[in-house]
Order: C-alpha cells, then structure tokens, then sequence
C-alpha cells in the first residue's frame, strides 16, 4: 500500500525522520535481546527479552512507513544496508555493559520514546499520528517497568546505588543525543509533522529529572525559577551517519544470518 | 552465604472477567508491585489475560504432604455421595 505525502510536507526530512525513528528502536532492540540468557535475573531476562522484542516491532512500523512513501524495504534497512548509513544516535549502539547501565538506558530511552510519541499524536500526518497512538499504548509498561527498576536499584544498597549513578554518569550525555537536530527538521515543524527536538528534549529533561532525583541519582542539571538548564555535551552525530565501531559490530552481528543466505526467508 | 535471592510470589491468572483467578505459577521479585510486573512478563504476554493477583508465597498456609489423617476417609461415606439418592429417570413434577 502506498501513501502519499501531503504537499505542504517536504518528503525528504520526513523519509528521513522516519528512519531516525527506527533506527534508534531496531539497534536499542537489538542490545536489549543480548541480555536473553544473561540478565541477573530469570524473570528480568523474560523481561528485556520481551522489549527487546516490543523495540524490533516499533522500528517494523517506522520502516514499513519509509517504504510506504517510497524508500527501501524494512528487510533491507536492517539486513542489507551498511553500517554507516545508520542514522542512529550513538547512544542506543552503546554496548550493553553493566546491567544498571541497561536499565537507566532503557529509562532515559523509554522516557525520550514517549514524549516524541505524544509529540505525534498530534502530526499533520496522518499515518504518523496513528501509528504513535499505537505504539504508545505498549510504551506505558516499558515506563513502568524501567521506572521501578531505578527507583528501586537508585535507593538500595550502597553497591547498586554507586553503579547506578556511575551508569548515569555515562548515559546522560550519550540519551541528549537522541534529540539531535535532523537535516530539514524545520520544514517538518513548519508543517506540523511533529513539535521539533530542542522541545522534546526539554519536556524529557523535566519528566527524567524529579524521577533520577528521587531515586538518589545526580544530573548535570541546575534548576533555577523552574526552569531546568542541562550542563553536559551531548554525544551527537549519529543522525549525520558519523556512526562509531560499537554500530558496526552491533549491525555484523544483526547482519550475520541474514548474509548467509541473502534474500532467504523463512 | 545470605541469600540473595528474591521472594517468591505465587501468581493467580484470570482470563476474563468473572472466571476464577487460577494458580499458574510463582515468580521471584523484591515486592508485590514488581511481582505484578514479573507476573505479567511470564504469564499474561501470550495468554488472553483480565487480572493478575500475586501472593507472596510464605503467606499461604499450606497442608503438609507428610500428614496423611488431615485427608483421611477411614469409614465408608458412600451414603454423602450424590450417588446415594437415586432419581427416577421420568419424574412427575
């Protein structure tokens, strides 16, 4: 089925903002399925395994729309196409690491998800707004589940607090990056298609903040009248495609089987 | 060694709305609220599911397997058995 662009939106950021969108949910999908086997706990491997699984679905939705307006297939996005023409943030690519760095991963990402999905429940694009009505039904229990993990694992022991803090210590900067500005973003605004990054990250930096608090966590925020100023360099980039080595063994590893039998199915 | 691990929960699953909640399992986690989630990620992900209830399972009293008089039937008890009373086939009512 294919779908038509409006012509007050210009199809070239869009086809690119759409992919930005995917590729952050496939590659984030794709580190959460590492932990099958290994997590912790029994029950926390179910856990992520079944995000990891909700992710590859959200980025199947993204890219099934890119090709609905024109662009490649969702199996060639993530089983043929090259690792540096990703447009991932680097953030998601991250290797997994420690396990609290996992789960204040997941909760910067959950957060960041949902506001820039109750940003486009209000597209002018229709397709968009529909599918982030969708989508963000799942995302309330991702929320509630990362969001238990650290305000528990925030305020325990002094062991789970010194690597949970040490895990946002190095997320922080990295999560600022998934609101790097896109190329074209300002068309997309003009049009309504969604309410543009600067926005979105201040609405994520007001919801992550009282939550990393409470459990304990330190940011490099300063709040003065209300208003929340961020005081770390984000690490930006990867919507360029200026990718980094842990991308491109992330995608060998997502590419292995598939490249076997190229073009196999199932 | 302290135990490190988690509590278990026994988790109670109800299909719909009315059914009786049913003993499917039990999962390991640090309090109830978490127990809810963990129930919900091992048992109602593929199952059609209304309602969740977890119990933490050191507070279900439970019979003892060893202590067979707490079942014992020694006399014959046929007589409370539906059985006992038989219905004509063609009633007049």
């Amino acid at each position: 089925m294919a779908l038509e662009v409006p012509s007050n939106i210009p199809r070239e950021p869009l086809l690119r903002f759409l992919v930005a969108l995917a590729d952050d949910e496939l590659v984030l999908g794709h580190r959460d399925s590492e932990w099958t086997g290994h997590a912790p706990i029994l029950e926390e491997d179910i856990a992520f395994s079944n995000i990891a699984q909700d992710e590859i679905g959200h980025s199947l939705v993204w890219y099934t729309m890119n090709e609905q307006l024109g662009g490649k297939s969702p199996d060639w996005m993530g089983f043929e196409r090259n690792w540096k023409h990703f447009t991932s943030c680097h953030f998601v690519a991250h290797p997994k690491g420690d396990f609290a760095y996992t789960v204040i991963r997941q909760y910067l990402f959950d957060v960041g998800e949902q506001v820039r999905l109750n940003s486009l429940c209000s597209s002018s694009f229709v397709p968009v707004k529909e599918a982030a009505e969708k989508i963000l039904q799942e995302e309330g229990y991702h929320i509630m589940h990362s969001r238990s993990l650290v305000e528990r694992l925030g305020n325990a022991t002094n062991e789970s607090h010194t690597r949970m803090q040490a895990a946002v210590d190095l997320a922080f900067p990295q999560a600022l990056g998934m609101f790097e500005e896109l190329a074209g973003e300002n068309e997309l605004v003009k049009a309504g298609v969604f309410s543009g990054n600067e926005l979105l990250q201040q609405l994520w930096v007001e919801s992550v903040v009282p939550v990393l608090t409470a459990a304990s966590l330190k940011l490099p925020v300063d709040t003065k009248n209300g208003t929340m100023t961020v005081h770390a360099k984000a690490d930006e980039g990867g919507r360029k495609g200026w990718q980094k080595e842990h991308l491109k063994q992330l995608v060998e590893d997502l590419q292995t089987v598939y490249k076997l039998s190229p073009g196999g199915s199932w | 060694m302290m135990d490190t691990q988690w509590e278990t929960y026994e988790v109670f699953h109800q299909t719909k709305r009315g059914d009786p909640h049913v003993h499917v399992g039990a999962v390991h986690a640090p309090d109830p609220h978490m127990a809810l989630q963990m129930a919900r990620d091992q048992f109602a992900r593929r199952l059609k599911c209304s309602s969740i209830w977890v119990v933490r399972s050191k507070d279900v009293a439970r019979t003892d397997y060893q202590d067979e008089t707490f079942f014992a039937q020694a006399t014959d008890k046929s007589y409370r058995d539906p059985k006992a009373f038989e219905a004509p086939d063609k009633g007049e009512h």
